[in-house]
């Protein structure tokens, strides 16, 4: 049974991205893109306001459906599919990430769900390379032109092709993992608490392991989140929930309290870099989080498994346009 | 029957800082934006801003275009809040200073916390909390930045 549903996942795969590969080849060679691209810049200020915040929303109602943060499919789609500079599109992207999970923080942390502890241990590193990775993109932006757009599009290409595997693949999370063994320094670093289970009616005291490796790792993901200007709980919540084991429930509070600490910590430089514009941000922040609130209200009513498969078809669309972007500007293609 | 355990009063700071200052900031932004669209005085004339943004200009070339000179780098909306641009952003900036204030909240918290007191090892959260609340400020005060 196993081994069939992987066949069907991989031929899945296949299908998705053969598909895509075929529809964003035959768009890029056609000569109307360039009379859509044209068409648009006519538009009144009002028109794009309202456009952005529907696109937005729905993108937010999908995001949470699928059991994903808006801010890892605003940006790939936004750099994908439209001729926005990736600079602007990862400040707002960074921004509607971050003021998302502010949001968010707020009953996690009254319930006592967030292990704080955790949290702030994880808080610096992510934080500090989040900044890093910020830099590093105004750095690339500032000094690299055409080719440093086309490498930032195409290495987020691939993270983005990647984040859409994991997704397929790597749906083995664990509600409440087991601690068999604590390592020295993490149990030096007093981490463990306990938390109100509503679903038990009871107090869960849990434990968590290898911290030191969830700091290593937590450096990678705050550079990639502060350079693309993307959400990070697809990686996250793994790191939390798989190699530190804290249960699932704390893992995904966590991640969202730690995207509103690192975000704030790389958008800045982003802000003060001249990035972040009114008529862009403000509509994005405000349908993000509008489809947020709404899709968490569908969710209680609806079954959206297939959500899920439609965002790894469109996060696959958005992985393959942006390497064919970066391919073009570095006429390859 | 067992008892809720008590949040540690430093998150429950941080958190009740960040969505506050956050909300604020969203309603002061969306206020801006729609002075912006409605014609208010503005900083970037909203037309020649979006011709210029779906083109795929860059910022400095939208900056150039919009306001006749180069990027004004920091926080040149403070000085502009009578433009209904500026004054979006100003809200904007409040939503991204949440975290900022919400960290030294969860410092202060944690500082005169007799519950986190007497847990394991109190002062490295406490250090760690101060660490991440000045890198926050230094961020937010332009310490660090890239002026390209």
């Amino acid at each position: 049974m196993d081994k069939k549903r992987r066949i069907l996942k991989l031929g899945f795969l296949i299908l998705a991205l053969l598909v895509s590969i075929a529809t964003l080849y035959a768009a890029e060679t056609s000569p109307q893109v360039t009379q859509v691209t044209e068409q648009t810049v006519g538009m009144s200020p009002l028109t794009f306001f309202i456009i952005l915040l529907v696109v937005t929303t729905l993108m937010g109602i999908f995001a949470v459906l699928a059991g994903v943060g808006g801010g890892v499919i605003f940006t790939p789609i936004m750099m994908g599919f439209t001729p926005i500079d990736s600079y602007i599109i990862r400040t707002t992207g960074l921004f509607v990430a971050m003021s998302g999970a502010l949001v968010a923080a707020r009953p996690f942390l009254k319930r006592g769900i967030t292990n704080v502890r955790i949290l702030f241990m994880a808080a610096v590193p992510y934080g500090v390379f989040c900044i890093i990775g910020a830099l590093l993109a105004g750095y690339i932006h500032a000094t690299m032109g055409v080719t440093g757009e086309a490498l930032v599009r195409g290495t987020l290409g691939i993270i983005v092709i990647a984040i859409g595997l994991l997704f397929v693949f790597a749906g083995g999370r664990a509600e409440w993992p087991e601690v068999k063994e604590v390592d020295g320094f993490t149990e030096k670093m007093a981490l463990d608490m306990g938390y109100w289970e509503d679903s038990l009616n009871k107090v869960v005291d849990y434990k968590v392991t290898r911290a030191w490796l969830g700091i290593i790792l937590f450096c990678g993901v705050g550079l990639i989140s502060g350079m693309f200007g993307l959400g990070a709980g697809w990686a996250m919540v793994p790191v939390f929930n798989l190699v530190m084991l804290a249960p699932l429930k704390v893992a995904a509070t966590c991640s969202k309290v730690l995207i509103s600490i690192g975000d704030t910590a790389a958008i800045w430089p982003y802000i003060a870099g001249g990035g972040m514009f009114a008529l862009f941000a403000v509509p994005c922040m405000i349908g993000l989080i509008g489809g947020t609130l709404i899709g968490a209200r569908i969710m209680l009513k609806i079954k959206a498994g297939f959500v899920r498969w439609l965002i790894i078809v469109i996060m696959f669309f958005a992985g393959i346009r942006l390497l064919m972007k970066a391919a073009k500007m570095l006429h390859w293609m | 029957m067992e008892q809720r355990p008590k949040p540690p009063i430093s998150g429950v700071i941080y958190g009740e800082f960040a969505f506050w200052f956050a909300i604020i900031g969203m309603v002061i932004g969306t206020i801006g934006a729609i002075w912006y669209l409605m014609g208010g005085p503005h900083v970037m004339d909203p037309q020649v801003f979006l011709s210029h943004l779906l083109q795929g200009d860059t910022a400095e070339e939208i900056w150039q275009a919009t306001t006749g000179h180069p990027i004004t780098y920091g926080h040149w909306y403070l000085h502009k809040i009578s433009f209904s641009d500026a004054f979006a952003l100003l809200g904007v900036g409040i939503c991204c200073l949440a975290a900022v204030v919400g960290m030294w909240g969860a410092f202060i918290g944690m500082l005169f916390s007799a519950e986190e007191k007497a847990r394991r090892m109190y002062t490295l959260y406490l250090f760690l909390i101060l660490i991440m609340a000045i890198i926050l400020t230094l961020s937010a005060i332009g310490v660090i930045s890239l002026h390209h």
